[in-house]
């Protein structure tokens, strides 16, 4: 899922002075999963706009906010509120807050979140960064470890000289990628492969941004 | 005598290393490329050594070739993409550089420019590739070069790296990517760096075990707290403390030339890298002391 964080509410409040009145749009994935754009939240900075004396006109937790098409006919609900409210404040993910910029083309949208990664959730609002969406996945060569991600220096061949006692030298919270993708090769019986082969420079035209992707299939006529 | 001639003659080969400065004042390093040159049989100059930012490697290596001396230039992956690392590859070569010891580097945040972007579009694997590949005539993208490169390609190995395992599935990688020699981090513990050269001898590369000068206890003991992959015995660590503050560094020199006495007279590996890292002036001191000069 795609993590994300509050922003700092001083800013945030900062950022959006100039307006009066305000719709507050949720998501129910992962933004609500990591505590940024549920309902709760939602209520949160409504109470804190009210309390500047400023006017929130409606608040909604859209299903997933950055499904452009299924937020658009969810909103539809709230016409009478999205006209009174100047600026719709977005407590999703960076695109989340740009389906918004789409649907409403001369209404101001700004954003309540930082986005920061793409994880998994470890443990309850507890999350680490796995995949950074590289276009060419070599998680088949690997081990199923991703060092593009967890390896500091996204390397592709073992360890550099950093590693201390199976830690990063970048910190030692961070186990070292390529310690525990050796281990695991050698767990799994590929540790032959892991030491015959050796990983080429990534591709990195598969992303070169921004990307687009059409996934459906042309019906044929 | 080059530097690969000599690592060839089989002669105990003896390397140290200059570290760029901070800013366009040179003084200093003019006059350590002159205590030096002399002496050794080529000269490391490091790239924006942990990360902080300072000259260029290959501007001082150019220096160092002025003084008669011979380089290896040290190039990492941290700072430049892979057409940049090649061009000044090409660079190096039309300079009359012929040594480079290709690392990954270490990390940004090791440094003084935290918010820099790391680059890291190659590894030192894939850079050894890349020089291997510019040698032949083509670069990276296989594109045929008008005239390739002359460099005699090494790698850096942690023989005190834990786990050891996985590491040493990376020198053998450096290897096939054409890695002809390798400098060690800093070992301290003679026994086990046999142990190591053991699996090395296997193969067809050329080892200089490195080495830092140690000037006390405490940085002996800094040494094994902050940089991974040093180790200092507690035999050594005792020696210095009980020389005294007076005496700590000449014990710190003698155990440098003792060490390298075995090393060259044991015959465990072909040569030796000082890493003074600020006392340039107590390496023909080291030099004398194990009977190289
Ligand atoms: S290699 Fe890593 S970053 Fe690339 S797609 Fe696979 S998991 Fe994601
Ligand atoms: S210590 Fe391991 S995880 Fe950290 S940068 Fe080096 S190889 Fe990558």
């Amino acid at each position: 899922m795609i993590i994300t964080q509050k922003k700092d509410r001083k800013e945030l409040l900062e950022n959006v002075k100039g307006y009066r009145s305000f719709f507050l749009l949720g998501c129910s994935e992962c933004a609500t999963l990591c505590g940024t754009g549920g309902q709760e939240q939602l209520d949160e900075l409504k109470g804190l706009l009210e309390g500047e004396g400023r006017a929130v006109a409606g608040a909604f937790v859209a299903k997933t906010g950055c499904q452009v098409l299924g937020t658009k006919v969810e909103l539809k609900k709230f016409k009478e509120e999205l006209g009174k409210a100047d600026c719709i404040i977005v407590m999703s993910c960076g695109a989340g807050t740009q389906s918004a910029v789409e649907m409403f083309e001369d209404k101001a949208v700004y954003p309540a979140n930082d986005s920061m990664f793409l994880g998994n959730m470890t443990r309850l609002q507890m999350f680490d960064e796995r995949c950074s969406l590289c276009g060419e996945c070599i998680l088949d060569k690997t081990g199923g470890i991703c060092p593009v991600t967890t390896c500091p220096k996204g390397i592709l061949n073992g360890p550099c000289g950093g590693t201390k006692d199976g830690h990063c030298e970048v910190s030692a919270e961070i186990p070292c990628a390529w310690v525990r993708i050796y281990e695991r090769m050698e767990k799994t019986g590929r540790l032959e492969e892991f030491k015959a082969g050796t990983l080429a420079a990534k591709d990195w035209s598969a992303s070169v941004k921004p990307r687009k992707l059409t996934a459906r299939e042309e019906k044929k006529k | 005598m080059s530097f690969q001639e000599a690592l060839n003659s089989g002669k105990f080969v003896v390397t140290a290393e200059v570290g760029p400065p901070k800013g366009t004042d040179i003084a200093a390093l003019h006059h350590d490329i002159d205590i030096l040159k002399d002496k050794v049989d080529a000269l490391n100059v490091t790239d924006n050594q942990s990360a902080v930012m300072r000259i260029c490697s290959l501007a001082i290596c150019r220096i160092v070739l002025e003084h008669n001396a011979e380089p290896i230039l040290q190039m990492t992956c941290r700072d430049r993409n892979r057409i940049g690392l090649q061009s000044d590859l090409l660079g190096a070569d039309v300079l009359g550089i012929r040594n480079v010891l290709c690392m990954t580097g270490d990390h940004v945040l090791a440094g003084d420019h935290k918010g820099a972007k790391p680059v890291y579009d190659l590894e030192s694997v894939q850079l050894l590739t890349a020089v291997d590949s510019l040698n032949n005539g083509r670069d990276m993208a296989g594109n045929g070069l008008k005239g390739g490169t002359h460099f005699f390609q090494g790698g850096v190995v942690t023989p005190e790296a834990n786990p050891l395992a996985p590491q040493l599935a990376k020198f053998e990688k450096k290897i096939r990517a054409g890695a002809k020699f390798f400098q060690t981090q800093a070992i301290y513990d003679i026994d086990k760096f046999k142990e190591f050269m053991t699996f090395a001898r296997r193969f067809p590369v050329k080892v200089l075990a490195g080495f830092v000068i140690l000037k006390s206890a405490g940085m002996a003991n800094f040494l094994n707290k902050n940089v991974p992959g040093i180790r200092v015995p507690e035999d050594l660590i005792n020696e210095l403390k009980a020389a005294g503050k007076e005496k700590a560094l000449e014990t710190g020199m003698d155990i440098a030339a003792r060490h390298i006495r075995r090393l060259r007279d044991e015959n465990i590996c072909d040569g030796i890298h000082i890493m003074a890292i600020g006392m340039e002036d107590k390496v023909p001191v080291i030099m004398r002391k194990a009977g190289l000069l």
